[in-house]
């Protein structure tokens, strides 16, 4: 524990930039991972344990992409594509077949999956570690807000993804599209009564999902190491994120995401040996006086 | 297609194994068990993140059992490996050693796990008595501590505290040449990190009293996003950065502290960038940064130790790296051992091994020695220079003095009451 | 009716215990006594865990809170005591109790999947604080040095067959309690609360108590299946507190089924058989695993021995045999777990 580092940084306005914006990033990638787990649950009341696997993939397919045809934008919309597709199969193929069954069913579905796709990255790309390296667009030095560092790609992540909770959060409230699923995930016997196919809805949250989760790990991966068995350590954050923004809340998942964000940043200052069982012990304290989270519907 | 070469791999050892078997077992008036294959068990890791540890450190010990087969093995007998994936956990590690000794009839065990695994098999060798060479555990109390020595178990790994040394003694002399009073680690949260960094600036502070400590990152190990640690190291400004993160996690981090910039803003010493898959992982190397070398084909900078790379890297298609010196150093050790006892009995071969020198390109002078007193690798090359950003990425290495290492470490060993 | 019962399952019990300790003699393989030593760790675990999942309606997804902790207070009293093994045995039954009774007294008010989540945060901070108390626990190396092995009561568990007969016991003996709590009239009442908590609490039982009770006894369990393994492996690891451990005895009840009491037994056997030998056939252990459970889940969509046990009461009902509920509150969908 390391309290006085806390104090001296909270009250330097170089520090709080710097930690903040670095929570930002961590919050943000993290959002887009959370937030399809979130819809997920919220519209199929399904755990998605396998949505760290799309996050992995998305990274696999950015780094193949951008190998051969050295844009990155290219990369990254294939990748988010490619995942999308993938999530659509998982759904149709896989998942759906155990739509009523118990949880841990569910769990252990998701198991198979994952082991099958870790072994699978491995055989094809290699047991190595890959590096994307920065695409020649963001290698710029850092700017410097108030003394504090803040970082070319980085500001991009947090505006691209921030523009992109937007656009999710209208979809959802303003579109039809957004109606609709939002019928399903209250009375999926009504909406379907009402016409509405409910199957295509399950698809399209699962694309959806796909999409969010493979544009996390391609946006990610010039600055983390692609290796197989990667989406571990991000479905563990982004479930914690779930449980405190509230399930099925998109709003939550990026309030949720951003806590997380800064407490690990603001927290390996004070805490540098215990940050993991910080986010654990913040969940837990959310479980125990607000079970539905920060925005989650009661009940 | 998709790489299938360890699958290919795996199919040869069981086709050659077979042929040489039906060859053998053909002549009717040779006794079976005179040429029962050799079999050694090596319980390593061959999924998930640390997937690479596996695929090395078998392939440098097929490159030195190839060799002895095809010298005759031990009196007609060949030796034959079956590595087994403990995916990481140590309770598999300690499943698949009982098994491979109980159930498939090893006689010997290659460690080729990781530290924890390493200690987890390191019970079942205590159990069973079978010879059991740790491979790739650099955890120094493993052979240092005399309440786990056991006689039939040996180290061919490099170790934490030898490294922390020679880190120091070249550190040290930086720091006072360049005037760095004002360090910073920052290491990966776990045994081999803490024990490593602590060490470290112990020896540093030894080599160079003028040094201070102003700051620690202890990012979590394979954790992807080193944003916090960046930013916190950024705040504190030291002029001299320690790091021991190895394997993705350094990749990682270089990547990322590009975009910062850090490299131009101190001087970084790292451990474990100087090893091939750092070095031919990483997209834009910077150059200055100060490592000890894990494996360089040009350290030493001798024949014998190029030629090793060549073989390996053709034979299969990838650079070695410490791993896979380790592991080679290992099986030859255990080879000559046979060879000199005659047998696969495990008080004869552990005789034979302990206190044993042999050639080896690895060596400081061109020879390594299996200490008898701790039963661990000794005199092995280790050396510090700067890293450049191309072929051979680090051109001039001061080797360390082995002398300075025996001393500081008999002093260490008697601090931590093991002596 | 309930003594025949438990005089049947006592005999039931002592001849299984006679087999176990004949196998090696009849077949001398330490791969597979080996064998059996682990699934007396994860057969009393996998169990301990269906209480809660199967019996009582809670689905939790750390577990191996109790499992982690067993295992290192097992070792922890072993080494640092020098206590006997029975006393280290009590020791990490009573401590699991006092945890499992703080942990459950926050956890049984949350429902589904809070409680999930709720147990897996305990479970994981138990693992954060592992790894970072390093001079007790010694860290991410885990319990180094080996767990020392007294003799005790003529036991010396140095031996391989004491070790063997000492885990064959304790399976055997926690499954005997395991099944007699569950046949009890608690275990009936736990059975009602997790079909109708809403009937239960008018009818004035304590819910939150018998959920609370439930958890205890479930940690209880749990802890000695950790013991079992930290005396296999001579040690601990913080494998054993993290939540990949609790996933594997879901697993196992999956596999094998969570209606029948002996289910997550079979699962066990079913998830080490597969883990052994599909690590011994191949290196693309995820890709083969993974295949085999997917097959499972989606094909069967219930455990082995539910989907054999349905099977039979199909055939049985077909040729018109009468079935008459055979306990108390039992409900239709839950016709074996009477028996």
């Amino acid at each position: 524990m390391d309290l006085p580092a806390l104090a001296n940084c909270v009250t330097s306005l170089s520090c709080i930039v710097t930690q903040s914006t670095s929570g930002l990033i961590i919050g943000m990638l993290l959002f887009l991972v959370a937030a399809g787990v979130s819809l997920i649950f919220g519209v199929l009341k399904i755990i998605n344990f396998a949505h760290g696997s799309f996050y992995m993939l998305g990274a696999y397919l950015v780094l193949t992409v951008y190998g051969l045809s050295d844009s990155f934008l290219l990369a990254v919309i294939t990748a988010a594509l490619g995942v999308a597709v993938f999530g659509l199969l998982f759904e149709r193929l896989i998942i759906s077949r155990v739509y009523g069954s118990q949880v841990l069913m569910q769990l252990l579905v998701c198991y198979g999956v994952i082991l099958i796709l870790d072994d699978l990255v491995k055989i094809i790309w290699g047991p190595e570690f890959k590096s994307l390296g920065m695409p020649a667009a963001f290698r710029k030095p850092p700017y410097l807000v108030g003394g504090g560092v803040v970082p070319v790609y980085y500001l991009f992540l947090i505006v691209l993804t921030l523009l992109i909770a937007l656009a999710l959060g209208l979809a959802i409230t303003r579109t039809r599209f957004g109606k609709i699923v939002r019928a399903v995930a209250i009375n999926p016997g009504m909406a379907s009564a009402l016409g509405i196919n409910t199957g295509y809805v399950y698809a399209g949250v699962f694309m959806l999902g796909g999409l969010l989760a493979g544009l996390a790990g391609a946006l990610a991966a010039p600055v983390r190491s692609i290796v197989s068995g990667m989406g571990l350590s991000v479905v563990v954050e982004s479930f914690i994120v779930t449980v405190i923004g509230g399930m099925g809340s998109v709003a939550g998942a990026l309030v949720g995401s951003l806590l997380i964000g800064l407490v690990r940043s603001f927290g390996t200052i004070g805490f540098p040996l215990f940050t993991e069982g910080l986010m654990f012990l913040l969940m837990a304290v959310v479980l125990v006086l607000k079970p539905s989270g920060l925005f989650g519907r009661e009940g | 297609m998709s790489k299938r070469r360890n699958n290919r791999r795996s199919r040869r050892e069981v086709l050659s194994g077979a042929v040489a078997a039906a060859a053998v077992g053909s002549f009717p008036f040779v006794s079976r068990a005179q040429n029962k294959p050799i079999k050694i068990g090596m319980p390593t890791i061959q999924s998930g993140r640390a997937a690479m540890v596996g695929s090395s450190s078998r392939n440098g010990c097929l490159l030195e059992i190839e060799k002895f087969n095809a010298a005759g093995g031990l009196g007609g007998r060949m030796v034959e490996l079956v590595a087994r994936d403990t995916k990481g956990k140590p309770e598999e590690a300690a499943r698949l050693s009982r098994e491979l000794v109980n159930s498939d009839g090893c006689e010997i065990l290659f460690d080729s796990e990781s530290s924890a695994g390493a200690f987890a098999i390191h019970e079942v060798a205590k159990d069973l008595g079978v010879v059991v060479m740790h491979m790739n555990s650099e955890t120094s109390a493993l052979t240092a501590d005399p309440k786990l020595r056991i006689p039939n178990a040996f180290r061919a790994a490099r170790q934490g505290i030898h490294d922390s040394i020679a880190a120091g003694s070249y550190a040290g002399k930086i720091a006072k040449a360049k005037g760095l009073k004002k360090w910073l680690s920052c290491s990966p949260d776990y045994a081999y990190g803490r024990d490593s960094t602590q060490l470290f600036l112990e020896y540093l502070k030894h080599f160079q009293p003028d040094v201070e400590v102003v700051g620690e990152a202890w990012p979590k190990l394979y954790q992807p996003d080193y944003t916090d640690a960046l930013t916190k190291i950024l705040q504190i400004k030291p002029q001299a950065m320690y790091s021991c993160l190895w394997g993705g996690d350094l990749t990682a981090f270089i990547d990322q502290s590009a975009i910062y910039n850090l490299f131009a803003q101190m001087e970084v010493f790292t451990i474990n960038v100087a090893d091939y898959t750092i070095l031919t992982a990483v997209k834009n190397l910077p150059k200055g940064i100060h490592s000890g070398n894990r494996y360089l084909s040009t350290f030493p900078n001798t024949e014998a130790n190029a030629k090793w790379a060549a073989e390996y890297r053709a034979k299969f298609n990838e650079f070695p790296i410490n791993w896979s010196w380790e592991n080679a150093t290992g099986a030859k050790f255990v080879l000559e051992g046979l060879k000199k006892a005659g047998s696969t009995e495990a008080k004869k071969l552990s005789d034979a091994i302990r206190g044993m020198t042999i050639e080896s390109p690895f060596g400081a002078d061109g020879t390594l020695t299996m200490r008898a007193e701790d039963q661990t690798l000794v005199n092995y090359a280790t050396g510090w220079g700067q890293t450049i950003p191309t072929e051979p990425f680090m051109p001039e290495v001061t080797p360390v003095d082995w002398q300075v290492i025996y001393e500081l470490e008999t002093a260490w060993k008697k601090k931590n009451n093991y002596i | 009716m309930r003594t025949s019962s438990t005089l049947r399952d006592c005999l039931i019990a002592l001849v299984i215990f006679a087999l176990l300790a004949a196998l090696p003699i009849v077949w001398p393989s330490r791969g597979m006594s080996d064998f059996v030593i682990r699934l007396a760790a994860f057969g009393i675990f996998a169990t301990s865990l269906n209480l809660l999942v199967g019996y009582a309606g809670l689905e939790s997804f750390g577990h191996g809170l109790f499992f982690g902790l067993g295992a290192y207070s097992f070792g922890l009293a072993m080494q640092r005591l020098g206590t006997s093994i029975p006393a280290a045995l009590a020791l990490t039954v009573l401590l699991s109790v006092v945890v499992a009774g703080i942990v459950g007294a926050i956890c049984v008010r949350l429902k589904e999947i809070y409680f999930a989540f709720l147990t897996l945060a305990f479970q994981m901070l138990l693992h954060s604080l592992i790894i970072a108390w390093t001079p007790l626990t010694g860290g991410d190396q885990g319990l180094t040095g080996g767990v020392p092995r007294p003799p005790f009561l003529g036991i010396s568990l140095d031996q391989p067959y004491h070790l063997y007969l000492f885990s064959a016991g304790l399976l055997v003996a926690c499954l005997l309690l395991m099944r007699h709590i569950v046949q009890s009239p608690f275990g009936y009442t736990l059975r009602l609360i997790r079909d109708n908590p809403a009937r239960a609490t008018s009818l004035g039982i304590n819910v939150w108590g018998m959920r609370l009770a439930a958890f205890i006894i479930a940690g209880a369990f749990g802890s000695i299946g950790g013991v079992v393994m930290s005396l296999f492996v001579s040690g601990a690891f913080p494998d054993f507190a993290y939540w990949t451990i609790s996933g594997e005895a879901i697993f196992m009840i999956m596999l094998g089924g969570t209606t029948l009491f002996l289910g997550p037994v079979a699962g066990a056997v079913m998830l080490l058989m597969l883990n052994d030998v599909v690590t011994k056939l191949t290196e693309h252990y995820g890709l083969v695993l993974g295949l085999i459970i997917l097959l499972f889940a989606l094909g069967l969509r219930k455990g082995l021995a539910d989907y054999l046990a349905e099977l039979w009461q199909e055939r049985s009902a077909a040729r018109g045999a009468m079935q008459l509920p055979a306990a108390p509150f039992a409900e239709p969908s839950n016709k074996l777990s009477g028996e």
